[in-house]
């Protein structure tokens, strides 16, 4: 039996999906979109203001915004575990998931790539190049294919 | 109230709706896309008038906001094409009614900060703190937009909801 199938069959599984409890399954499903209103919110935020949006807002100003991204993501990654152990073996076939796991991975990189070319520099001009907007565009687009493909995960399987 | 929702449920248009297949779980994605808007803006401008995120001026934070009503008005339609298909998932169930006074709470607040306090917060400088009703306004602002997420999202788990 491979590891996903062990965690999937495990006792802690049994017990997350069986129990009652809305401290359990509901709590932590909705960890997980409290997290991601956080995590994309503040991204969204930063990739709007980066396209010009407020544009009056100074780009090195929105370094502090970062500390809500890695706030939502923790969340996400603790809750998102949790919930991937419980359907592992299911998941880690899953083309969606594959899909999911994937934008959120490059839109991460896009935006670390954003902050560094556009944000972290104090000198940074008040418009970011044309190749850095369209960067926080792509990022922008994938947070959207990884919310689409998450919803979409309880429909197809 | 499970009267009325069987009512709608019988109407030709939620039955036509409902009858489309992938119209449920799009609206749901929209939701989740639109959350993340109103979340963004309207929390950021909410942290900024708690005293948090010096160094942005409210009047700059404020240029977010049509972003935030357009995420709003996205949850708007696609929660009325929820309740329009499905009412009695909603109509009966106090999880559902509790959100909807969170969202009157949000609402009336928003309200109240834009005739009272926005003149005097458009005009502070980036790096000012906040008075204290300001404080107030942006706390129970983010409090009531995270206290409608929960209600929406326990809907299922909690109360009458299936």
């Amino acid at each position: 039996m491979s590891v996903f199938q062990r965690l999937q069959q495990s006792a802690f599984t049994d017990w997350f999906l069986g129990s009652p409890s809305i401290w359990a399954y509901p709590t932590v499903l909705t960890l997980h979109t409290v997290g991601m209103a956080i995590l994309v919110g503040a991204s969204f935020v930063i990739n709007l203001r980066v396209l010009q949006v407020s544009g009056l807002i100074p780009l090195h100003r929105l370094q502090p915004l970062y500390r809500l991204v890695w706030i939502g993501f923790t969340i996400n990654l603790v809750s998102g575990v949790i919930l991937f152990i419980t359907e592992a073996a299911d998941r880690v076939v899953d083309p969606v998931f594959g899909i999911k796991m994937a934008s959120i991975a490059v839109a991460l990189a896009l935006g670390l790539v954003v902050k560094r070319r556009a944000i972290d520099r104090i000198d940074a001009p008040q418009a970011a190049s044309v190749q850095t907007r369209s960067l926080a565009a792509a990022a922008l687009g994938m947070w959207t294919v990884a919310i689409v493909a998450g919803r979409l995960m309880a429909y197809l399987k | 109230m499970a009267q009325f929702a069987a009512w709608v449920e019988s109407t030709w248009i939620s039955k036509t709706l409902f009858g489309i297949s992938w119209l449920w779980p799009a609206s749901e994605s929209l939701h989740f896309i639109g959350l993340c808007m109103l979340i963004g803006g309207a929390g950021l401008l909410d942290l900024r008038l708690m005293g948090m995120f010096r160094g942005l001026a409210i009047r700059h934070v404020k240029a977010l906001m049509p972003w935030a009503i357009g995420g709003f008005f996205i949850n708007a339609v696609t929660g009325a094409l929820f309740l329009i298909m499905q009412p009695h998932l909603y109509l009966t169930s106090g999880v559902w009614w509790a959100k909807v006074a969170f969202l009157g709470i949000a609402g009336a607040n928003a309200l109240f900060f834009e005739t009272r306090l926005a003149v005097p917060a458009l005009a502070m400088h980036p790096d000012a703190d906040t008075s204290t009703s300001m404080k107030v306004i942006g706390a129970v602002s983010l409090f009531s937009w995270f206290a409608v997420m929960y209600c929406g999202r326990m809907l299922p788990y909690l109360g009458t909801g299936n």
